[in-house]
């Protein structure tokens, strides 16, 4: 139990007013249904925490518990994000031990030829070890804008991030231990514990098709920029598979499953990172049996220069740039306008790091005369599949929004 | 059975039997609480007294009991340290809705009654949230009155913070 459920109970137990009002307000109202392994909340602990544990304070904090933060998007200018800016999803309590000697992975499953178990240190030594930029967005990235509004952490643009991972690759350890032919797809578990405190609970447990997870990029990683995995974002070990919902990226992780079908671990089914199999009115009801499961990440763009609210000076032209990804694929054009789609300036894009890593964008814009401006980005990728001005398909629970980056901007 | 697990179940068997002695003691106690007041102070609960107080409702329905928001703590209807609008059943759903996770998961999002009605199904069915019984009630309509939806359209003004020059 930790010290929090601890002092939830010595709020209950303790002072005779508290304890009638405690009483009066919490076993009467919740009577029978109330499961016994928690205790109501007290009006003592609804101080928010201080700041996330190894994050910056400039992050956007969406939700307290489980922690959920974005980075505001002029501070994901860098190539690369700096490990205390990159956002945070996480859906249930993180692990608080850590015993590196003891962490281990095991590989099992129905397609798999056996079930084999790895220490950190088996893993650093017996496979080769890769380093890729890597871009994981959340699918719900966006969800705020949804309309009618879709349920979940409301995100905004900045559930996304490119940073720089290390580790070994997951093919290589899948086929040490040995793929059945029926191998269909993997599911992962982690070692984070779930909110409602029932430890028999798994918090999420999703994944990909085999050949996803047997991609070159696709990594078991235990370092990120060059460091130990940020806590938040999975250390020690977490799967690593870019442009693809972050969710299937396994934290903390202690298991993989080989699966001959579809993995069906909690949030691979219902209306969980799924969206309608045919387009839908906005708001309308989706039976479970008409979503399909998200797999690559749809075009997008982010202006991380200027920050929103800039004002120019008279003549002055200034320069714009940001990121532009496109889940599997490349992008191939990003182009920006001030004035609302009428016309577009072609941007300068460079190539991507290395596969599944965003692109850097650039140009420079000058403003015709006094006035409000909205600066748009909007990039395509290699398909010809473009951002679109507008939101995109609205879908229950509020996934894919990858409408085009708006900023405002004045010249004086 | 191991003598671990009888322990277990004996443990489990007492602090059962003695959720029930303190949900009927308290209700009790309250029916008590509720005839005084009845027969000795009809007039007591009828009071303009905006002040929330931990027991000016509690016997007029034990069922939806307050508790006591500090009203140093209220600034322009919104109860700050939960962050939620002030209304009928606020007391409610800092108690439910706060136990598992923060209620800035409750004030981020906006439904109908339906439509907070599935949520709430969507965590009974797979994210252990118990059967709310006779609160539900109250706590949707909380939820409905003042987490409703507002039609935004397909895209919406955007909002400057500070403006700085560049
Ligand atoms: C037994 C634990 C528990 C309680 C009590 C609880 N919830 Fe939840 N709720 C969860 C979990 C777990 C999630 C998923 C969190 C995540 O994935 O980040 C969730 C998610 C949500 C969401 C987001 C839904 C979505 O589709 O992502 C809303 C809104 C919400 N809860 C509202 C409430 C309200 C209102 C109450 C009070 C009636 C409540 N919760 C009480 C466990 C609980």
């Amino acid at each position: 139990m930790d010290k929090k459920n601890n002092s939830r109970r010595n709020f209950i137990s303790k002072s005779a007013l508290a304890a009638f009002a405690a009483l009066a307000g919490t076993k009467i109202v919740f009577g029978e249904n109330f499961p016994s392994e928690l205790e109501p909340i007290g009006l003592d602990e609804l101080e928010t925490p201080e700041g996330i544990p190894g994050k910056s304070d400039a992050l956007t904090i969406l939700n307290n518990k489980p922690w959920n933060a974005e980075t505001p998007p002029h501070l994901l200018d860098p190539e690369i994000t700096p490990a205390n800016l990159m956002f945070v999803r996480n859906n249930g309590i993180p692990p608080t031990e850590y015993d590196l000697e003891k962490w281990t992975l095991t590989i099992e499953g129905e397609a798999a030829q056996q079930k084999k178990t790895y220490t950190l240190k088996k893993l650093y030594d017996n496979f080769a070890h890769y380093t890729y930029d890597l871009t994981l967005e959340c699918g719900g990235n966006g969800r705020g804008e949804f309309n009618p509004p879709a349920k979940g952490n409301q995100w905004g643009l900045g559930g996304v991030a490119c940073t720089r991972w290390t580790g070994v690759r997951l093919k290589d350890v899948l086929n040490d231990v040995g793929l059945k032919s029926t191998a269909a797809y993997i599911g992962y578990y982690g070692a984070d514990t779930h909110l409602s405190g029932d430890s028999s609970k798994v918090v999420i447990s999703r994944g990909v098709p085999i050949q996803k997870a047997m991609e070159d990029e696709s990594l078991i990683a235990w370092a990120m920029n060059g460091e130990a995995i940020p806590k938040m974002n999975g250390y020690p070990l977490r799967l690593v598979m870019g442009g693809w919902p972050a969710s299937v990226s396994g934290k903390w992780l202690t298991k993989i499953v080989i699966r001959d079908k579809e993995h069906d671990g909690p949030k691979m089914g219902g209306q969980s990172y799924r969206i309608p199999k045919y387009p839908v009115p906005p708001g309308t009801k989706v039976p479970d049996e008409d979503m399909k499961i998200i797999e690559s990440m749809p075009v997008k763009s982010i202006i991380t220069y200027p920050k929103t609210g800039a004002i120019i000076g008279k003549g002055q032209s200034f320069e714009v740039r940001g990121h532009a990804w496109a889940g599997d694929l490349k992008v191939k054009a990003v182009m920006v306008s001030i004035d609302f789609g009428v016309t577009w300036q072609k941007c300068e894009l460079n190539p991507p790091k290395n596969r599944l890593a965003w692109q850097r964008w650039k140009t420079r814009i000058t403003l015709p005369e006094f006035g409000y401006y909205e600066l748009w980005a909007r990039a395509i990728d290699e398909n010809g599949k473009g951002q679109p001005m507008v939101l995109p398909g609205w879908n229950p629970k509020g996934y894919l929004n990858n409408a085009c980056h708006r900023l405002a901007v004045k010249q004086a | 059975m191991t003598d671990q697990d009888k322990e277990k179940v004996y443990e489990q068997a007492i602090k059962q039997a003695k959720n029930t002695i303190n949900v009927a003691s308290v209700l009790v106690l309250a029916g008590v609480v509720f005839m005084i007041q009845l027969t000795y102070f009809p007039q007591f609960f009828s009071s303009t007294d905006q002040n929330i107080s931990a027991f000016d409702t509690t016997a007029v329905d034990p069922m939806v009991m307050t508790m006591d928001l500090d009203p140093t703590e209220i600034e322009n209807g919104i109860h700050v340290p939960s962050g939620l609008i002030v209304d009928d059943g606020v007391d409610l759903v800092i108690r439910t809705c706060g136990v598992c996770h923060s209620l800035g998961l409750v004030t981020q999002n906006k439904a109908d009654r339906e439509g907070w009605k599935d949520i709430i199904v969507w965590m009974q069915e797979t994210q252990g949230l118990w059967n709310l019984g006779a609160t539900e009630d109250a706590i949707l309509t909380y939820l409905a009155n003042n987490y409703a939806p507002v039609d935004e359209g397909r895209r919406r003004n955007l909002e400057v913070l500070e403006w700085h020059d560049l």
